[in-house]
């Protein structure tokens, strides 16, 4: 058994030494040839299997390193619109204030700045609370207004704030008039949160859809030439004593954030500090 | 199993060229082979070992582009010799297990030298021992101790189950 044993290891070391023997005398191609004819096709499917197993591996790196980019993406995405929106909000703010400010810094008269800090729009009334009370000596009947126009009047005033009556609450009325034709009449809320302009049939004449409305001035709580809105619709009663145009309020109610409470004298004429297009 | 075998044989050896630079650690690779004949001869026996040992080395040198005949004969030797002393060492110990391919692997690898110095191989001893050799031995001792003790792992596991 031992013999047999060293007998193969004996033929195996000189198989081997005949095989470099004959490498080193230049007769090894044939042998190296007929072993590459077993090994080529092996280590081509071996080479094959690798790279396609590590093209797997590596695509499921990339999709897990997508996957995690993606997430990240997303977060920052989330994060910077935020903050955009952010952005936004500050410079539409900034915008808005420096437009009051402006409208202030130009009017000849004395006005107060202030903030809408409560809105009642229920309907029955038509109310923003303004942080402008009795502290800042608001009288009761000022005129509220905003760079695009008439807001409407404070008609409480409480310690620290005062209720602004919206020209579309259904008590309010204003005295006003067309700028191209000077038409005359009553600018009216009412229960549906519109505005109607009321005036008498005999003047009727010329009056058209986008006619501006200002503030006449008449009563003097209002000062003259502050813009109320636009016609929107024209109801012709026929032979009614008074007719009656829907209006396009100049100022969005809802949306108006800082106002001017004009506190100082109102006989004045305002039409060259807005911007009406009348 | 005969024919599993040869296959593991076979397709190690010639895989050794394509799959164990992937395997590569700081620039060095295992001889998977190797490692594959030791532990076979351990298995079967020296006439085994030699065989694996042979074929084994045989087509590595083929697919390798060295000499034909180098591997095969050093291989078919640690295979013999791991072989016909497989039966005194407890193999199960990582303590054996490490040392144990470390040395099989300088050994190989002087063999190897001496063998390559009758065909004038230009390297110089300490070099090959410093650079390839002895990195290659630590490798092959923990990459085998890992597959022997998955292969005890596993025939414990199948013991159980049967």
């Amino acid at each position: 058994m031992k013999i047999r044993k060293f007998a193969l290891l004996v033929s195996v070391v000189a198989v081997c030494l005949l095989l470099l023997t004959l490498q080193s005398r230049g007769y090894g191609a044939s042998a190296r040839d007929l072993l590459a004819l077993v090994t080529t096709p092996v280590q081509s499917g071996v080479a094959r299997a690798h790279r396609a197993a590590f093209a797997v591996w590596d695509t499921y790196f990339d999709w897990k390193n997508a996957r995690a980019e993606n997430r990240h993406l997303r977060d920052e995405n989330q994060r910077l619109r935020v903050e955009a929106l952010r952005v936004g909000e500050t410079e539409d703010e900034n915008r808005r204030l420096r437009r009051l400010l402006a409208l202030q810094a130009r009017l000849p008269l004395t006005t107060l700045s202030g903030e809408i800090i409560g809105r009642d729009w229920g309907g029955w009334i038509r109310s923003l609370t303004v942080n402008r009370g009795r502290g800042d000596r608001v009288p009761r009947l000022t005129a509220v207004i905003s760079p695009d126009g008439l807001i409407g009047r404070i008609v409480d005033v409480r310690l620290g704030a005062s209720i602004v009556q919206v020209l579309t609450d259904p008590a309010s009325t204003v005295s006003a008039h067309l700028v191209r034709t000077r038409t005359p009449g009553i600018v009216e809320g009412d229960a549906r949160g519109t505005l109607r302009f009321k005036y008498m049939a005999r003047d009727a004449a010329g009056i058209e859809i986008g006619d501006v409305l200002v503030t006449s001035g008449q009563g003097e709580l209002f000062p003259r030439g502050i813009p109320i809105g636009r016609v929107q619709a024209i109801d012709d009663r026929g032979p009614a004593l008074f007719h009656y145009a829907a209006l396009e309020p100049a100022v969005d109610f809802a949306r108006i954030d800082e106002v001017l409470l004009v506190t100082g004298e109102t006989r004045r004429d305002l039409a060259a500090y807005f911007a009406t297009g009348g | 199993m005969r024919a599993l075998l040869a296959l593991t044989v076979f397709g190690g050896s010639v895989a050794q060229a394509t799959l164990a630079p992937a395997l590569g650690v700081g620039g060095v690779t295992p001889d998977l082979p190797l490692i594959v004949v030791v532990l076979l001869a351990l298995r079967r026996g020296a006439e085994f070992g030699c065989v694996a040992g042979f074929g084994a080395g045989l087509l590595q040198d083929a697919a390798g582009g060295g000499l034909i005949g180098v591997q095969a004969l050093t291989k078919a030797v640690i295979g013999f010799a791991v072989g016909a002393a497989g039966a005194r060492l407890s193999v199960t110990q990582p303590l054996v297990q490490v040392p144990g391919l470390v040395l099989l692997t300088i050994a190989e690898g002087v063999v190897r030298f001496a063998l390559l110095q009758i065909f004038r191989f230009p390297a110089a001893f300490g070099d090959v021992m410093l650079y390839v050799v002895l990195p290659q031995a630590l490798y092959n001792g923990f990459l085998g101790a890992a597959l022997v003790t998955a292969l005890a792992c596993l025939q414990s596991l199948r013991a159980r189950e049967s």
